[in-house]
This record gives structure tokens, C-alpha cells and sequence, in this order.
């Protein structure tokens, strides 16, 4: 800094340090505004980030499955192409599902950097026990690769997802439908698939409840135990893909889309209505939290307009002296500027404080005591402490201003 | 300095002319003071002469340049460089000691160290016989500590033209008799020009050119020293 602009810090210093009530106002109402701004926005972006961890989570961030955007023309269309036909009433060739060349579709997925591709097969069978029947999709996994790809490990109430490999005939299912069908770890259910194959299977695994990522009638079984099962050898319908960082999802699945046809759907397609809500939660948060710092700002500008109109004598004689203009408006816009950023210091120590606090609260959610998710990142102190700077100065430019504008020779001949 | 056909006038209805067709000039090492009825226009003369007024007609000229093209800051940097001002209610500011009061022009005209400032600050403070009132804050100081440290911050820079409105104003007649003084000292053992409005007769009597004035207008000018 500049000894004329230290000088002008040290004018406003002492305008300020003379005026210690005001002053303390004025910085409290920073501090608040600043403390709850990031409690606010704490628990917001918190929930949001955890939100988003158990949207991206939930599924493999990128689904290649064996459907097609758009059909495939038909083989007439493709050998006349542009040419003026019509086909009507033609047999429709039924083809086989499942992903055609799919372990080169996953030896391209597993060369990408810091990918990591999951073949399955998903079909439906039907469970008996005691009586009971119960409708399941099955998810049929290779359990190494499967466990790097999903979450599924983390949502196991007991039993391990390689438990299907150390046991022939092994099942996972969620513990309402082990409920509704009487059943517990170790017993053996009846299985039977559309095309009529039937097994027994022992169940090794029972995931938690409450988990919407994993609905009730879902099970996984080994990738090979499912193709037998479901009378599909050899296929699968689904390769899941894990990214090291999944925002690179979206370009890498229209990559993929466009060099094999099978669609390919990011977990941020999946779950475009959820993200655009998100952004309406953020614009009404950001709202909310500015017409704090806002308000705290009104604080500053009290004092600094209580300032000018006080020091109107000591501004006549600093211009007299040979101040210039710019010089008065900026001791001022300096007092506004020192009171943001002792009320942002003092800001940031309460909303750690209020931080600190809500994360050591425990709260009932879905059957378990956890605690608030929180976003604890610089960047909430960052825009915190820069919103309250901007409205800080801008509350202390108006009154300042004035100070400028201040005719010198009104005040020296008016002066007693 | 010369000031040539200096007039001001307040719009209104009807306008007020404070100043009316005023010319002078201001010799260095001169003490003149300006003399005349409450309401005259001294203190109007004294504002325009001292650029913290614009006349309506006529014009200033500091060291042969007309001041009434410059703007603000151009105005404010000559009165920081080459002016000292001293009023009645002397001005000090309150919550700086004496000693950062003087030294305020010095540091706001960045010629000097802080240190070179503090000094220089001490010794116009010991000059003006206050060795030990460096520290005190203006409401620990009398009125005439108050006027002598005013004047002290006046001469801070070294300026060419000092500009007093009512120095001894509210001043004891030892206090007033030791201003003069000073304003002697300035003026003809420095070579300063010294231009003091005043009503005070003993001011008027010490100054080397008495200037009278009357609705605006210099109605007789007495030049008594050399």
C-alpha cells in the first residue's frame, strides 16, 4: 500500500475506532449475515453434494444398453438409400437381445482412462417359497468387477458380493423381499425364469432397506448362474461403466453412443429432471442467503453515512488542506471496507462455529442416526466473504459520495 | 499572486454579490490583511483567492497561471503544495495529536519519508513552543495551542501563500500578540506571503498592507511597509 493510501486507511481507522459502538453494529451485522450465510449454504450445498454422491453412486455413471436410440432402417431403405421407395407390410426379422460384440465394446470401455467396465445380464424370474410367489429382477454380475463399478457392497446388510462366487447357486436380495417371502441368510429359495428353466438358490447376501437406488425386487446373481437361468448363454444386455471422475460422463457416453449404436446413457441423463430441480433449490438458497449479507450491509451504510454527515468539518479542512475529492471518497469507501472485513473474520469464526455444531447433531434418517451432510469447502468462505466485500463497498460508495460533493467553503464559513 | 476583476455572486432571487470586481496582487514576503464590516466579502475573497471557490467573473493567477481552467484535483494539489490555511475555529482534526495533525499535508504530499515528516512536524511544533503538547489530541489542547499547532500544519509543506480567516478570533490578546508574531516571522524572515482576515485591529495594525473592504469591493488599500 501506498503512503497516501495509508494514510487515507489511517484517517478512516481513527473515524472509525472514534465511533466503537456504531462500529461494532455495523460489524456484527457482517459477522451474522456471514456466519449464517455459511451455515445456510453449508447444509444446502451439503445436501446437495450427498444428494448428487447418491445420484452418481446409485448406478454406474455411464449404462450402455443393448437398445437403440432410433431403429435401424430396414435392409431395403439401406440398399436403396434415397431412392423413392416404400415398404409396407413386411416381416419383421426378430433378432436376438443383448449387446452384439460386447466384449469389444468393453475392451473400448476398459481402455478409456480411468474406466472400468461391468457386463451383466438383467432378466425377470419368479421366487417360491412356502407357497409364496414373488416377482424379481435378476442382476447377473461378475462380482470382481462388479464390486469396483457399484456400490452394492456398501448396501449389504450381511453376507459380501464374492460370496456368489464361494457359493454355487447364489443370491442377493433386499431384506423386505427375504421378508415377504419368509426367508433368511443361508436359505434356499425356488427360482423360475420366462423361458422356463428352474433353480434352487441359496441366498448369501440380504442388502439393507430403504435403499431407492436398490428396489426390493432386485437380486444379483452370478453373470453366468443368470445367462443359464434365463436361457442366454453367452450374452449380456448391460455393460456399466465406472469413471474416475463422473462428470467426465456425459462426453464420454455420446463417445461410446456414437461408435457402437447401442444407447449409452450418462448418469446425468438419467437424472436430468433431479439436477434442473436442483438448480431452482440453488437460485431460491442464494437468494435467501444475499438478502442476508444485504441486509447486513445496510449496518455499514448507516455508519459511514452517520460518518460523513459527523465529519463534515474535518472534510472541509482535508479539502482545504489540499485533499482531493477522490481522496474523501475514498477514506470512506475504506471505513466500509474495514468494517466488511473484520465483520467476514469475525463472520467466518461463527458460521465454523455454527459448522462445527450442526455437525455434531445426529438425526433419524431412514432408520439410521446420521448426521446433516455439510459442505464445509473454502469456497462457501470465498463467496461468503466476497459477496459481503462487494455490498460492503457498494454500501459504503453511496454515503461517500457525498462526502466528495461536500462544499468546503459552505462548511468554513458555517463553522462554530 | 494577482487577482484580476474577482467577482462572486450566489444565485438566488435576487443573486448576492459577495465579491464585487476585486483586483490585487500579493507580493511574497508580504503580511496584508484584509479589514472590513462582517459581511463584506473577506472571507469570500479569501476562499477565492485560496481556489476553494470559483469566482463567477475575474480570475486568479498563482505564479503567472490562471487557475480558472484547472479542475479539483489540480486546485487541491496547488493548495496542498504551495498554500496554508488557518481559520478561527483552527480545525485540527480531532482524533489525531497535534503531531500527526502537522504532519497530515506532509504525508499527503508523499514528499517526505514518514520518518523525514515526523521530524519536521516535531520541529514546527518546538518552533511554535509546544515540546511537550506533541502527543496531546486537540481537546487537550488550549484554544491557542490549537491555533499554534493550526499554524504549524499550515507551513508543514513550505507553502508560498499562507491564508489565515480570523486566526485570533478566539484568541486572548497574549495568545493573539504571539500569533502575530508568528505571521511576522513568516513573512519577512522567510519570505512567505501572509494574507489574514481579520477584525482584530492589533492583526490589522502589525500588517505591512491593510486592505479595506465594503459590499464587496476593496475600498481603500493602505500600504504602510515595504
Amino acid at each position: 500500500m501506498s503512503g497516501q493510501l495509508r494514510l487515507l486507511a489511517s484517517v478512516a481507522a481513527r473515524h472509525l475506532a472514534g465511533r466503537r459502538r456504531q462500529t461494532f453494529v455495523a460489524v456484527s451485522g457482517v459477522a451474522v449475515g456471514v456466519g449464517f450465510f455459511l451455515a445456510v449454504s453449508a447444509m444446502m450445498i451439503g445436501s446437495q453434494n450427498d444428494f448428487i454422491k447418491t445420484l452418481i453412486d446409485a448406478a454406474p455413471h455411464i449404462i450402455i444398453s443393448d437398445e437403440l436410440r432410433s431403429p435401424p432402417p430396414q435392409p431395403g431403405v439401406r440398399l436403396y438409400k434415397g431412392a423413392a421407395i416404400d415398404l409396407r407390410h413386411y416381416k419383421v426379422r426378430n433378432e436376438v437381445r443383448g449387446l452384439k460384440g460386447w466384449p469389444e465394446i468393453l475392451r473400448a470401455v476398459n481402455t478409456l482412462p480411468g474406466a472400468i467396465g461391468s457386463p451383466s445380464l438383467t432378466g425377470a424370474i419368479t421366487l417360491r417359497s412356502g407357497g409364496r410367489e414373488e416377482a424379481l429382477t435378476i442382476v447377473g454380475v461378475d462380482p470382481a468387477v462388479e464390486e469396483k463399478v457399484s456400490t452394492i457392497e456398501d448396501k449389504l446388510r450381511t453376507g459380501r458380493l464374492r460370496d456368489l462366487e464361494s457359493t454355487q447357486g447364489g443370491i442377493i436380495l433386499g431384506e423386505e423381499m427375504a421378508q415377504r417371502l419368509g426367508l433368511a441368510m443361508g436359505d434356499v429359495v425356488g427360482a423360475t425364469s420366462a423361458s422356463g428353466n428352474s433353480r434352487s438358490l441359496r441366498i448369501v447376501g440380504l442388502f439393507k432397506r430403504g435403499q431407492t437406488q436398490l428396489s426390493s425386487a432386485l437380486g444379483y446373481v452370478l453373470l453366468r448362474e443368470a445367462q443359464s437361468l434365463l436361457g442366454r448363454p453367452f450374452i449380456i444386455n448391460r455393460i456399466g461403466v465406472h469413471l474416475s471422475d463422473p462428470y467426465d460422463a456425459q462426453p464420454i457416453s455420446r463417445r461410446l453412443e456414437a461408435r457402437f449404436a447401442y444407447k449409452a446413457q450418462s448418469w446425468q441423463e438419467r437424472s436430468a429432471d433431479l439436477l434442473s430441480l436442483l438448480v431452482t433449490r440453488n437460485v431460491i438458497m442464494y437468494s435467501v442467503v444475499s438478502a442476508i449479507l444485504l441486509v447486513a450491509s445496510f449496518g455499514i451504510y448507516t455508519v459511514v453515512s452517520n460518518s460523513v454527515s459527523d465529519k463534515r468539518r474535518d472534510i472541509a479542512i482535508m479539502r482545504s488542506i489540499g485533499f482531493s475529492e477522490g481522496d474523501l471518497q475514498l477514506i470512506f469507501v475504506f471505513e466500509g471496507l474495514a468494517l466488511a472485513l473484520v465483520g467476514i473474520l469475525a463472520g467466518w469464526l461463527l458460521g465454523y462455529g455454527l459448522l462445527a455444531i450442526l455437525g455434531s447433531l445426529h438425526f433419524p434418517i431412514g432408520g439410521e442416526n446420521e448426521r446433516l451432510p455439510l459442505d464445509r469447502s473454502a469456497r462457501q468462505y470465498a463467496i461468503a466473504a466476497a459477496a459481503s466485500l462487494f455490498s460492503g463497498v457498494i454500501a459504503a460508495w453511496l454515503p461517500a459520495r457525498k462526502a466528495a460533493r461536500v462544499d468546503p467553503v459552505n462548511i468554513l464559513r458555517g463553522a462554530v | 499572486m494577482q487577482a484580476q476583476g474577482l467577482s462572486r455572486e450566489l444565485v438566488g432571487t435576487p443573486p448576492v454579490i459577495l465579491v464585487s470586481d476585486v483586483s490585487l496582487k500579493i507580493d511574497p514576503g508580504s503580511f496584508v490583511a484584509i479589514v472590513g464590516p462582517s459581511g463584506c466579502g473577506k472571507s469570500s475573497l479569501l476562499y477565492l483567492l485560496g481556489l476553494l471557490d470559483r469566482p463567477t467573473e475575474g480570475s486568479v493567477l498563482f505564479e503567472g497561471q490562471d487557475m480558472n481552467p484547472l479542475d479539483g484535483d489540480e486546485r487541491a494539489q496547488i493548495r496542498l503544495a504551495s498554500f496554508g490555511f488557518v481559520f478561527q475555529f483552527h480545525f485540527l482534526l480531532p482524533e489525531f495529536s497535534a503531531l500527526e495533525n502537522v504532519m497530515l499535508p506532509m504525508r499527503r504530499l508523499g514528499r517526505l519519508s514518514q520518518a523525514q515528516a515526523r521530524e519536521k512536524a516535531q520541529n514546527l511544533l518546538i518552533d511554535v513552543g509546544l515540546a511537550k503538547k506533541l502527543d496531546k489530541t486537540p481537546n487537550r489542547l488550549s484554544g491557542g495551542e490549537r491555533q499554534r499547532v493550526a499554524i504549524a500544519r499550515a507551513i508543514a509543506n513550505d507553502p508560498v501563500l499562507i491564508l489565515c480567516d480570523e486566526p485570533t478570533g478566539n484568541l486572548d490578546s497574549q495568545n493573539s500578540a504571539r500569533v502575530v508574531e508568528m505571521f511576522h516571522t513568516l513573512a519577512h524572515d522567510q519570505g512567505r506571503a501572509v494574507v489574514c482576515v481579520t477584525h482584530d485591529a492589533d492583526v490589522a495594525a502589525a500588517a505591512d498592507v491593510q486592505i479595506s473592504m465594503l459590499d464587496g469591493r476593496i475600498s481603500e488599500t493602505d500600504i504602510r511597509k515595504q
